[in-house]
């Protein structure tokens, strides 16, 4: 096990080195001018000349990726050329709020789509079954900026319920001192006692997660009905069964434990893939996360922040990946 | 595992209930005595808090946390005197001298006085950063006493214009600056004398002001206490926020958008001339564009009004000359291109080019929905006069990239770009985008004609002593520039601002773009 964890991190190095290569030379093939970024719209020619020195551009290529992977090492990812801020900080703002997005909307996926599948697969072809296959298709096939306005129309235009967007009422950051341990909102103001700021929090929170919850549900339910499915005909649950045990606890102890190992890797990599693409979610509502901080990134070929961010989404796969695999491999079965 | 779950389900039951008790909690103790003006950008709002490098967005913010010497009306070509009382220039116009308001603090305690101007202008001289080259003409500043400043120019030109410009001319606080070092700015603070001091800011989500309290004007009347500038790109946000009245004013809709809005209670609307304008730059260098006659058949079969109407929502004017609407400079009497596709075809065939034969590339900048539609627009146009029109969509580093290439060849044919000013003067438009160039900057016609070049030079000299006289060599310029058509006039933009009708006292300059002034604002 221990072995199997170490090749798998060395594995994973590997992978991100190479995804900083190919990053690296990719962003420098594309024609751009930097130089001319970093001073801004309407330079002269001589503030380009002296910013593409200040940055080091008239360095052969080989050099220049040298330098950027000695930086890394020492934790430094450069500077935007749009903000002029480091990459590492500008990083460190917007990762927490969609990772606290995901992570909330993974826990909806999971409480929401496995009793969607294992009811699905227990009542196999009754109307039940319809219903949720129907609801699970509709979630994955939904375009996600679609639900996010409908959302919004009905929630905020003619419910006034829930805020349109941000992340907090800017009223409540008046008033408040904003908390600011870990940058996960929720988690800060829970450490903080302040349930003013948690609850206004949560409730910005809940349409942008239901949003980006609506594929993995969909996902999950689907996953593990189908696994439900195959594991219900084995012998071991027959076996169960016919010691007369409860219905209940045959489904949900014997038969879902042993179906959860697809549906985790899965998941794992359903919430990589969201983690890196909620930026339709987050322009929509004005959420401050790294989603919309990529799309402007790429947008304006600012190249050190799309390094930063590639680097962000590899390490996410990666990570992600491994415990999905550890996870997987703790079965006794696959125990390698 | 299924305990978990039950723990879950209640969890997030419980969860929702008290969220569900939050939601009519509207009244949140103090905060709703405050007046608060709530400004939806659909940007960031500020980039760089330097004083002496901010050239973009940051216009906005920066405008009311600092302050310059004077500022310009482009209605009634007068300046008002905001840290300067008064000024005067010698008859050379070599020297000019600013009288300066007494009694003024900088936000971090300091007193406001020549030194400071001194200060101020020179760092952001030595920087070389941002727009700082509008100082290009100031050899020398002195303090003539505590109160009295005095710039001695190397040639004639407009300081006060220049020390009315949105950008490079704020004063900044000097000993600011002195204790925390020149980063400190880029760390966002700021040390202005404006009647807004930063609160706290978000980075490039949303930035809070509040009133300084030791403001120079005072706070009797009606003001606001704080102001929020808060990005919402979305446009469909922006509106759902004005038209809930959550949002006090926003700008630039989708023209669709602001039809809506147009009958919606409780919802202004506002459309004023921007000084943003619409250029199509012809590669001059590159044949057959260097013959002027191939260059008027494509300003002849561009479709004007088609696209002032579907690519700019009918929120814009087809332009006359290089100077946008409303502004001084610009012709009244101008000759205006129209949409002839007879005689472009005529002037083609003159030329000696036939059907077909004419393949040309255009640029814009991708993601800007109204170049796209006006590219699309006159490629229908062209192709029934037989000339194929490929459109490249181009972040704008690399369309600039391109047209920057050193062999013509290599360059687009037409280049689609907006351009507005950095002061307010014509020199802006035709010394940037049409005076001889040693290196390709942003003259991206590259066009070269030595008399023009000599007119705008002389009109601007002169316009510091004689507006008026330096408007008509300005116009005189342009005709030259419809003659050898270098490129198209498209269309000067129009701003449009849809506002909560509580929010009075709302005066857009559009010499200082899309910048609200907070401090005129008050809600009834």
């Amino acid at each position: 096990m221990k072995n199997y964890i170490i090749k798998r991190i060395l594995l994973g190095i590997l992978v991100l080195l190479g995804v900083i290569a190919i990053t690296f030379f990719l962003t420098r093939v594309i024609p751009s001018n930097p130089a001319a970024q970093w001073v801004g719209p309407r330079a002269t020619q001589e503030q380009i000349n002296k910013a593409t020195i200040e940055l080091g551009l008239d360095k052969p290529l080989y050099v220049q990726f040298g330098k950027y992977l000695k930086d890394l090492f020492q934790g430094n990812l450069g500077n935007s050329l749009r903000t002029k801020q480091p990459v590492v900080k500008e990083l460190k703002t917007y990762i927490p709020p969609t990772l606290e997005l995901v992570f909330f909307s993974t826990i909806l996926a999971i409480i929401i789509g496995i009793p969607l599948g294992l009811n699905s697969a227990r009542k196999k072809d009754q109307p039940l079954d319809h219903f949720c296959r129907f609801f699970s298709v509709g979630a994955v096939s939904l375009p996600t900026f679609w639900v996010a306005l409908f959302l919004q129309l009905i929630f905020f235009r003619w419910l006034s319920l829930l805020p349109l967007g941000g992340q907090l009422d800017t009223r409540i950051k008046l008033l408040y001192e904003v908390p600011h341990y870990t940058g996960l909102l929720l988690f800060d103001s829970l450490i903080d006692g302040n349930f003013t700021i948690f609850f206004d929090a949560l409730k910005h929170m809940l349409l942008p997660a239901i949003t980006i919850s609506l594929y993995p549900i969909g996902l999950v339910a689907r996953m593990t009905r189908s696994a439900l499915l195959e594991i219900i005909g084995e012998d071991y649950i027959k076996a169960a069964r016919s010691y007369g045990l409860k219905e209940k606890l045959v489904m949900w102890k014997y038969a879902l434990k042993n179906s959860l190992g697809t549906t985790i890797t899965v998941l794992a990599l359903s919430v990589g893939y969201t983690l890196v693409n909620t930026f339709l979610v987050e322009a929509i509502f004005s959420w401050p996360g790294i989603g919309s901080y990529i799309a402007t990134a790429v947008m304006s070929l600012d190249y050190p922040a799309i390094m930063g961010v590639t680097l962000f989404s590899a390490c996410a796969y990666i990570v992600l990946n491994l415990i999905a695999d550890i996870i997987v491999a703790l079965d006794p079965r696959v125990r390698v | 595992m299924k305990k978990i779950i039950t723990l879950f389900l209640v969890l997030m039951l419980v969860v929702g209930l008290l969220a569900g008790c939050g939601g009519n909690n509207n009244g949140i103790g103090g905060a709703d005595q405050m007046d608060i003006v709530y400004y939806a950008y659909n940007a960031e709002p500020i980039l760089n808090w330097d004083p002496s490098v901010m050239f973009s967005n940051g216009v906005i913010i920066l405008n009311n946390v600092y302050e310059t010497l004077l500022r310009f009306d482009p209605d009634t070509k007068e300046f008002e005197g905001i840290l300067a009382t008064d000024y005067s220039q010698s008859e050379d116009g070599l020297t000019w001298t600013f009288n300066l308001r007494e009694g003024v603090k900088f936000h971090d305690g300091t007193d406001f006085n020549a030194e400071a101007v001194k200060f101020s202008i020179d760092r952001t001289i030595e920087m070389e950063k941002g727009a700082s080259y509008i100082w290009s003409a100031v050899e020398k500043i002195n303090v003539v006493n505590d109160y009295t400043v005095e710039f001695k120019l190397s040639y004639p030109a407009p300081l006060n214009l220049i020390a009315s410009s949105p950008y490079a001319a704020f004063i900044m606080s000097p000993s600011a600056v002195q204790n925390n070092g020149d980063e400190w700015f880029e760390q966002a603070n700021e040390a202005g004398t404006g009647p807004y001091k930063l609160e706290s800011s978000s980075m490039g989500d949303e930035v809070i002001l509040a009133k300084y309290d030791d403001y120079w004007n005072g706070w009797e009347g009606e003001h606001f206490d704080k102001a929020i500038v808060k990005k919402v790109s979305e446009t469909s946000s922006r509106r759902q926020l004005i038209e809930k009245g959550e949002a006090d004013i926003t700008h630039n809709l989708p023209a669709e958008d602001v039809e809506a809005l147009k009958n919606v209670q409780n919802v202004e609307v506002l459309s004023l001339p921007s000084f943003t304008n619409l250029f199509g730059f012809f590669n001059t260098e590159k044949a057959p564009l260097d013959n002027v006659k191939v260059r008027k058949a494509l300003a002849y079969a561009f479709p004007y009004d088609d696209v002032v109407n579907y690519a700019a929502g009918g929120y814009a004017e087809q332009s006359r000359g290089a100077i946008p609407k409303g502004h001084w400079g610009r012709g009244d009497d101008l000759f205006q291109y129209s949409k002839d596709l007879d005689k472009a075809k005529s002037l083609l065939d003159e030329a000696g080019i036939n059907q077909g034969e004419l393949k040309l590339l255009l640029t814009y900048m991708s993601g800007d929905e109204a170049e796209k539609k006006a590219a699309e627009l006159y490629k229908a146009e062209l192709s029934k006069i037989g000339v194929e029109l490929e459109i490249r969509a181009m972040p704008w580093e690399s369309q600039w990239e391109m047209a920057m290439d050193t062999n013509a060849q290599n360059r687009q044919d037409i280049l689609m770009m907006y351009w507005w000013p950095d002061t307010s003067s014509p020199y802006s438009w035709l010394y940037s985008l049409y005076h001889t160039e040693e290196d390709i900057l942003f003259n991206l016609a590259y066009y070269y004609n030595e008399d023009f070049d000599e007119i705008i030079d002389n009109a601007y000299a002169l316009s510091g002593e004689d507006l008026d006289a330096s408007e008509q060599e300005f116009i005189r310029a342009q005709e030259i520039l419809i003659k050898d058509s270098p490129s198209i006039f498209m269309f000067d933009k129009e701003d449009v601002w849809i506002l909560n009708s509580s929010l009075k006292g709302f005066k857009p300059n559009p010499a200082y773009p899309l910048v609200v002034y907070f401090y005129d604002c008050y809600r009834k």
